[in-house]
């Protein structure tokens, strides 16, 4: 029989976690593996950008998991006339006590939703990327560190919509994962028709995790065992992505960080402690599927189906 | 759209291109009508030009007129494409169209295998090494082209593709020597080719007259290559006997070509000297070898004037073994060969007959008499040259009493003449005679300008002795060759031999050309001549003598599979050993489910691959689960021990669905 390097404290945090993917499901229809992904996202401390066409249920899935989670929740409609103040807040004079006080912004939630971040200035984007990659915030030269832990959850409309600034590679880059929600398939989306109001049913929902719960599970990320073969096959994706003529540019190593860190979040989301080349396979798409491009440019799609020939080019050694 | 085989070429490529495939076709140019050359270089030149400025490249329905206009010209100039210059012409022709056309990257492959047939083409014409050399450079660099034709982003450096390139080549060296050991020979040349390459042969004929050899004597080719297995022998025994002349008219003298009786018995009075010749293409049919011939090659027969005749005429290079003596007797003399041997032309004037008639006074033995007749020669006024003055109508009168200026064969054929009116039996024997030994080598060069002539005659007791009657006038002649590149086109003018110069200058270059000699000698000997009895004499000694024709070509399709075969699975071997041994058994596991249809694909997970097997056949859930759990314990949880790697081992081998 398997000698299991036995933990018993695993064994509570399965069922939480089993609990949790359970709960969300009833809310978010057919959408599991983008609802796993986004678990995981939020366990491996990686923020998330989430892209599709308006009304797929972007909005309802962060709120779900901030009520899930039990996290507060704000939520910052990015515009085109957007202001950087407008996200991180500004100092105001206060007249009673005659000095500065700094009003914070929604910014200052565990977890923001950004929605429609592609519509803002470059320069009200890059103000919430700054504070997503320092976890806290400068204003007027004193800084704010932000609640912990946090999360934001970006939604984006495709690229190629009128009146969007798309972000950047090197902005792409600080999403841990981009996840697409699809339209859902004919029977869910029966059940979503026919069902109650999905906003009238989050209200309902109870909190499955506290606080320190979900920084206990962030931290059992770290401990998922990754063996030599693993990191051998991790090692081999990435150098096939630089040698490949298929792509445009090859992954770099913090691409390589954030697909292990993703898949190890993963694998626990799966109850596992140690690291499969499943794990890595399934988390790929939407790790790398941002920052891949294909020599020839294909368009739309193009993330899912470069991830895809790399899984299927590169053998498990 | 935008497909790689469509991407355009880079400049740097075009260029090399262009530069490669001139090169490849240059050495035709001179094989081939001027006219086509000269439509070659034109459009070369113009692609060239073309690199820079594409507005200059001609549009299709242009560039289809030029095809016309040039498949027009090729059918002109040989109305039936039927042959080696037709065809030669032909593609270089349709090489420099092609160049026309290069744009994209597909075109790179093409125009590089036309360059490697135009290679080949080269060896139709010549077969000297430099060409092979040349070929070999050029086959790398086009080797390298197609390497970085299918590079996905052109590299900053052509050299490195050419490290790839030279690289490929050295891995396709074994099989290309196998080939070159194993693959069938034939005896005759493959299609006809050399048949038309006779106008190039120059040598000894079965004619000679006043002026013939001393024409031969212009040129520097090599005629012959000999390998002494002792000894070389010193330069005044070194007469290379060629075709033996009875018959003359006054000016010409020939063979007697319906003699084809055998060799008479030769009395040998010292050692037999043995020695392989390599024999370039000769107008005759002669063997030279040393005076006298007594061990023989197969092929070939030893007429009653000891001419060394081989069977078939001797259009390719070929090499024999010869036995010689150089002290001998021979026999006594038939009618017919006396009868033959005294032959008069008409046209003997009363004062040759009053100079004969004198030595016959004056001496008791023909012996004598002929050593009267050589003093004649080193006593009155006779001069040795390459360019005698013209001659009349009686040419020996006039050279003997007139004129006095002649080369070897003036002096051979008067002397013939004069013994046979003092009633001596006598003949003139054509060959060469010297030879320059490399030292590098050790082997002996015989040129065309060591081409000779010399008397023989029949004396009571002694039989056939060979007289040469320039030595009389010329002792030098014997010991040294001529140097062809010093001869003054002067009337008259005296022949310089060839010295030892001084100086380091001209001891570096004769050390040069001596060593080039060596290398094609050796590139001749070794490549050249791996004849059909070569490779036979090899296969017998590999003990696989049996192997001959098609069985041969058989054996060379399974030795060279073989040798394929072994090499790939060292590679795969030095692949195999960096695998982790339980990722081996893990394979294992894989084969065996194999059996039942269900092919792991190589980037499918364990667990996803059991939960395929599971799906397909659920009545191996519980082994295939347990194994894989166990493999996936081992290999990435940390299970890894070693009662689990039996256990995991022993679970595999009793596996057997």
């Amino acid at each position: 029989m398997l000698r299991r390097s036995g933990a018993d404290n695993h064994v509570i945090m399965n069922n939480i976690l089993d609990r949790l993917v359970n709960e969300a499901g009833t809310i978010i229809l057919g959408k599991e593996l983008a609802l796993r992904l986004a678990l995981a996202c939020l366990l491996a401390r990686g923020h998330l950008l989430i892209e599709d066409l308006p009304g797929v249920g972007k909005t309802t899935l962060a709120h779900l998991l901030a009520r899930l989670l039990g996290l507060n929740y704000q939520r910052i409609q990015f515009t085109s006339d957007l202001l950087p103040a407008d996200i991180v807040g500004n100092t105001v004079y206060n007249r009673e006590e005659g000095s500065f006080n700094f009003h914070p912004g929604p910014v200052f939630s565990q977890l923001v939703l950004a929605d429609e971040i592609n519509r803002a200035t470059p320069k009200a984007q890059s103000a919430l990327l700054e504070a997503m990659e320092e976890q806290q915030v400068t204003v007027d030269g004193t800084s704010y560190p932000l609640p912990k832990p946090f999360f934001v959850i970006a939604t984006q409309n495709p690229a190629h919509q009128i009146g969007t600034f798309p972000l950047p590679e090197s902005q792409l880059d600080r999403f841990l994962m981009r996840v697409e929600l699809g339209y859902p398939d004919s029977r869910s989306e029966r059940l979503l028709l026919t069902g109650h109001d999905r906003r009238d049913l989050l209200l309902g929902l109870e909190p499955c995790l506290n606080q320190e719960q979900l920084q206990a599970l962030q931290n059992q990320v770290g401990e998922v065992h990754v063996s030599e073969a693993v990191l051998d096959y991790c090692q081999a994706l990435l150098a096939f992505s630089r040698s490949s003529p298929r792509f445009h540019r090859g992954l770099s190593p913090r691409a390589g960080l954030a697909l292990l860190r993703s898949a190890k979040a993963w694998a626990l989301l799966s109850g596992r402690f140690q690291l499969l080349p499943e794990d890595i396979q399934a988390v790929l798409p939407a790790t790398v599927g941002h920052r891949l491009h294909s020599t020839t440019d294909t368009g739309a799609d193009e993330g899912a189906t470069l991830a895809r020939f790399l899984i299927e080019s590169v053998p498990i050694p | 759209m935008n497909s790689p085989s469509r991407t355009p070429l880079p400049r740097l490529q075009q260029y090399a291109l262009i530069a490669l495939l001139t090169l490849t076709a240059l050495p035709h140019v001179l094989n081939i009508d001027f006219r086509i050359s000269a439509f070659f270089l034109v459009l070369v030149g113009y692609r060239t030009l073309a690199v820079e400025k594409t507005a200059l490249l001609p549009n299709r329905l242009l560039l289809f007129l030029i095809t016309l206009g040039a498949l027009g010209m090729v059918m002109m100039r040989y109305p039936i494409l039927f042959g080696r210059d037709a065809g030669v012409a032909l593609l270089i022709a349709m090489l420099a169209l092609k160049l026309i056309e290069m744009r994209v990257r597909r075109d790179v492959h093409i125009l590089v295998f036309i360059g490697y047939f135009m290679l080949a083409t080269q060896f139709l014409y010549r077969d000297q090494i430099w060409l092979v050399g040349y070929a070999m450079v050029l086959v790398a660099a086009l080797t390298a082209m197609l390497v970085e034709s299918s590079r996905n982003a052109p590299s900053v450096s052509l050299f490195r593709s050419m490290g790839v390139s030279l690289l490929l080549l050295s891995q396709a060296l074994p099989v290309m020597i196998l080939l070159f050991i194993f693959f069938p020979r034939f005896s005759s040349p493959l299609w006809h080719l050399a048949a038309d390459t006779d106008h190039a042969v120059i040598g000894v004929s079965g004619n000679i007259s006043p002026g013939s050899i001393s024409h031969l004597s212009r040129s520097s080719a090599v005629a012959f290559r000999v390998d002494f297995e002792g000894e070389i022998p010193p330069p005044e025994q070194r007469y290379w006997r060629g075709p033996v002349f009875w018959f003359t008219d006054g000016v010409n003298w020939r063979v007697d070509k319906d003699d084809d009786l055998a060799a008479a018995e030769l009395i040998s009075l010292g050692p037999t000297i043995a020695y392989n010749v390599t024999l370039e293409p000769t107008p005759g049919s002669w063997l030279y070898a040393l005076e006298l011939a007594v061990d023989i090659p197969g092929d070939s027969q030893l007429r009653s004037d000891y001419q060394l005749i081989r069977n078939t005429p001797i259009k390719q290079r070929i090499r024999y073994r010869v036995g010689s003596v150089i002290d001998y007797r021979s026999g006594a003399l038939g009618m017919a060969e006396r009868q033959k041997g005294l032959q008069l032309p008409p046209g003997i004037t009363p004062r040759m007959l009053d100079l004969v008639t004198r030595w016959q006074q004056q001496s008791d033995s023909d012996a004598e008499l002929v050593l009267k007749a050589l003093d004649y020669f080193r006593q009155q006024e006779f001069y040795y040259t390459l360019y005698p003055p013209p001659l009349g109508e009686n040419p020996p009168d006039q050279f003997l009493f007139d004129t006095r200026r002649g080369f070897c064969e003036h002096y051979a054929t008067s002397f013939t003449l004069l013994m046979r009116i003092a009633g001596i039996p006598s003949r003139v024997v054509g060959g060469y005679q010297g030879g320059q030994i490399n030292p590098l080598g050790k082997y002996l060069i015989v040129r065309q300008s060591d081409a000779h002539a010399w008397a023989e005659v029949w004396l009571r007791g002694k039989g056939w002795q060979r007289i040469d009657p320039t030595i009389a006038v010329a002792p030098e002649r014997i010991e040294q060759s001529i140097d062809p590149t010093l001869i003054s086109d002067v009337i008259g003018a005296p022949i310089r031999f060839i010295e030892v110069k001084g100086g380091v200058l001209g001891s570096a270059l004769r050390q040069l050309r001596w060593g080039a000699d060596a290398i094609n000698a050796s590139w001749h000997r070794w490549v050249l001549g791996y004849s059909k009895e070569r490779q036979l004499y090899l296969m017998q000694l590999l003990g696989i003598g049996f192997m001959h024709g098609p069985k041969l070509a058989y054996g060379m399709v399974a030795i060279t599979g073989l040798c394929v075969i072994l090499l790939s699975l060292i590679l795969l071997y030095r692949v195999r050993v960096k695998r982790d041994p339980v990722y081996a058994v893990y394979l294992s596991f894989c084969r065996r489910l194999q059996r039942r249809g269900i092919v792991r694909m190589a980037h499918e997970g364990p667990r996803d691959f059991a939960s395929r097997v599971i799906a397909a056949h659920p009545e191996l859930r519980n082994r295939v689960a347990r194994i894989t759990g166990l493999y996936i314990g081992i290999r990435y949880g940390q299970l890894d021990n070693k009662p689990n790697r039996r256990q995991f081992k022993r679970l595999v081998r009793r596996f057997n669905p």
